[in-house]
């Protein structure tokens, strides 16, 4: 028994850099070409799609800053937040309020600066409205914080949105792009910027102490206030993050609609949102961007498949629209029941081979002598920046789960 | 013995305000006649969501679809056969057959598989699941409103109303109904879970599904069970409900009712069966009488006198929300939860 504590534990191999396998400098070219094809091919296809596809892939743009905000409070911290919507439609109005009300836009004109300006305030005050649900969400989790963030968003809607001044008594707030941004295919680029603003500042986050320390939490909050970790802290700061991104998404959505209406933001996006970042896999960055733009595009997808649509606007005499929720949300039963990795798991090889590493089905294939992984927590904890000198990963994994038996028999 | 303070706590207590209103034409006593058969109505949709609760630890968000459903058969049935005329009391077997159904496929194809995941994980299926449903019904159906007409008409060929007048306020028929069905199934439902072997096996299949297996119930069996029965219990109250309401869309029980279905069963304590239909009927009391309050009542605003519901729009819907979350955040277990 005592001897276990003073045995002396292999240290966690932090990846030894010389080891690594790097791509050869063809390799890299051939990397730095597909990149750039799928990313040229992108950017080309909204400057040549005609004005209304444009108009549908800012949409995409946008959805995508909202499935990365989601993917925060589902992916990163593990708890479901139906009421995004709130968060949006808020900030939407806030937008169209500012640049509106406040900074005297009109229908014809309004300048960059107050376009900026107004998305800055939009983001702060989807910041705040969701921070006031992390600090609920301290005290209550799982199942029954869904249902708080399902009324939060159920009092945004019937309430927030119904208020006359922001809302122009149902008419709604007119918010008119930027100068110089304001075609259809101008703006897609305005929501590129912001959407690559979003994934950088997600990104690098995520690799700091900071992302490290959110995900920790989520894998189990007990273990990782053990270390030292500011679970209360951390929480709040994920949920805030979560909201400043749908505050930007909710500015550019005002943006792009020119008129903002309550109508715009109901319950069942929120849970079509929900959904959109399930199918394009909980946590991962690329797959979440994917399965959003995917849900916004899908509708123009059929189009372009012509005996499909033919054949659902002239045999069943039904909208290509319509099928949006149906093909969703049967896809996110599927990744629930079948593919729980998402659509990003389904990319993961190609993703990691463009990230420098070889094209494998699996994701540390180049090194199959390794053991796989087993450890979360421990491995987790590693990466916060603290040293494990007295417990192995899989003691630790053994503690995260004793402890969450117990809490899960608390809450019981 | 709680349950019958409790009960008899609230019951007072809406009699009280009856009482104080009583001879008073604005006063709040047909409020408390709307939210009673409101709440009813509440009521219905949240002893589903108990029942699921009891058996797979979920909030279920497909029970609303349930009852559009099972109104959009009987719906097809009444107004879109043209070749037979289909009364009422055959339509309504049909569609609360259909309802089981779809609960009995939402059983096999998502709760079954994710038996063992995390219950967030249950949770969004059974959204990825309602919101299927909805599609289907906007393909099926296409999303124009339409009309199912009450069971008994609400006023007869001369345009009198049919259902009785209580305290200035005609009830409709159809909520006479409602609050029949709530009560006959408190009662059934009630004996069923403390008397019955069935019912004693699906409460101990939600306690300890593993025990439960090894005296020999099988959990699959109660699971498919309690699938079948919420999605009857939700069926019914869709046939009730959507001719109160007046339009029949896709989606009509989820953006309508499940949120305030959800307030009830977390009031009533998530588990209990008579604390749903309590909590139902409260939540519906609360709605009616904050909407009273909003339009009786005014604040002085800068100079301006307003009535309370134009200070805060959207108030009946504020009111359920923080109750809500006053019980979520001071009583979880709500007023009448226990284990199982």
């Amino acid at each position: 028994m005592s001897a276990a504590a003073t045995e002396v534990l292999e240290p966690v191999k932090a990846g030894n850099p010389s080891e690594r396998w790097t791509p050869s400098v063809q390799g890299w070219v051939a990397r730095l070409v597909v990149f750039a094809l799928i990313f040229g091919g992108v950017l080309w296809a909204t400057a040549v799609v005609p004005s209304y596809w444009a108009d549908r892939i800012s949409l995409a743009a946008i959805y995508a800053i909202i499935g990365l905000s989601l993917n925060i409070v589902l992916g990163y911290v593990g708890q479901v937040s139906l009421g995004h919507h709130g968060f949006v439609g808020i900030a939407a109005f806030v937008a169209a309020y500012y640049a509106t009300q406040k900074a005297g836009c009109t229908v014809d004109s309004c300048s960059m600066n107050t376009f900026l300006t107004a998305t800055a305030v939009a983001a702060l005050s989807g910041a705040v409205a969701a921070m006031l649900l992390g600090l609920v969400a301290l005290r209550i989790k799982g199942l029954y914080l869904a249902l708080i963030t399902l009324a939060y968003g159920f009092v945004a809607e019937r309430s927030i949105f119904e208020i006359p001044f922001l809302t122009n008594g149902g008419a709604g707030m007119p918010a008119t792009r930027p100068n110089g941004w304001a075609t259809d295919r101008e703006f897609a680029f305005l929501c590129f910027i912001f959407l690559a603003g979003v994934i950088f500042v997600d990104w690098r986050l995520l690799k700091s102490k900071v992302g490290r320390a959110i995900l920790s939490i989520k894998h189990s909050e007990a273990v990782a206030a053990t270390y030292g970790i500011n679970v209360t802290a951390y929480k709040v700061l994920a949920f805030s993050l979560s909201g400043l991104f749908a505050g930007i998404a909710g500015s550019l959505f005002a943006f792009h609609e020119t008129n903002v209406v309550s109508n715009n933001f109901n319950f069942a996006n929120a849970l079509l949102w929900v959904l959109m970042v399930v199918v394009g896999g909980l946590g991962n960055r690329i797959g979440v961007v994917v399965g959003s733009a995917f849900f916004a595009l899908f509708p123009f997808l059929l189009i372009l498949i012509g005996p499909l649509d033919h054949f659902v606007r002239n045999t069943l005499h039904r909208e290509p629209d319509y099928f949006t929720i149906v093909i969703g949300s049967g896809l996110a039963i599927l990744t629930l029941i079948q593919y729980p990795g998402g659509i990003g798991e389904q990319l993961s090889p190609v993703t990691r081979w463009l990230g420098g590493k070889p094209f494998s089905m699996h994701p540390e294939g180049h090194a199959k002598h390794k053991k796989p992984a087993k450890s979360k927590s421990g491995g987790m904890l590693a990466k916060v920046g603290l040293r494990h000198k007295d417990a192995t990963t899989e003691d630790l994994d053994a503690l995260g789960r004793a402890v969450e038996s117990k809490e899960d028999g608390d809450d019981g | 013995m709680r349950t019958g303070i409790v009960v008899g706590a609230t019951c007072l207590l809406l009699g009280l305000i009856l009482v104080l209103g009583a001879g008073d034409d604005a006063g709040p006593n047909a409020a408390v006649v709307i939210g009673v058969m409101t709440g009813a109505i509440y009521g219905l949709v949240a002893v589903g969501l108990v029942l699921v609760y009891k058996g797979s630890r979920v909030f279920n968000f497909a029970q609303g679809e349930f009852g559009t459903i099972a109104a959009f058969i009987v719906f097809i049935l009444l107004e879109q056969v043209t070749a037979i005329n289909i009364p009422y009391w055959v339509a309504v077997p049909i569609g609360l057959l259909g309802a089981v159904l779809m609960g009995l496929l939402m059983e096999r194809v998502v709760v079954r598989p994710l038996m063992n995941s995390p219950r967030i994980t249950l949770l969004v299926a059974t959204i990825s699941f309602a919101l299927f449903t909805v599609g289907m019904e906007i393909i099926l159906f296409l999303p124009e409103a339409k009309v199912l007409r009450p069971m008994i008409a609400a006023t007869d060929a001369q345009g009198n109303p049919n259902g009785p007048e209580i305290f200035h306020y005609f009830v409709e028929p159809q909520n006479l109904i409602a609050l029949g069905v709530l009560i006959v199934l408190a009662i059934v439902l009630g004996y069923f879970f403390s008397k019955t072997d069935l019912g004693l096996a699906v409460l101990a299949t939600s306690q300890d599904a593993f025990a439960t297996r090894v005296v020999g119930i099988g959990v699959e069996r109660m699971s498919r069970f309690i699938w079948g029965t919420a999605a009857f219990l939700g069926g019914v109250a869709g046939i009730i409900y959507i001719p109160i309401s007046g339009t029949l869309t896709p989606g009509a029980m989820t953006t309508g009712i499940l949120i305030p279905a959800f307030a009830a069963a977390v009031l009533g304590g998530m588990t209990s069966l008579p604390g749903a239909f309590l909590g139902g009927i409260v939540i519906g009391c609360v709605q009616s009488l904050s909407n009273w309050a909003g339009f009786n009542y005014s604040l002085t605003v800068g100079g301006i006198v307003k009535p309370l519901s134009s200070i805060i729009p959207g108030l009946p819907d504020v009111a359920i929300i923080l109750v809500l979350l006053l019980i979520l955040l001071a009583r979880p277990q709500g007023l009448l939860g226990s284990e199982a």
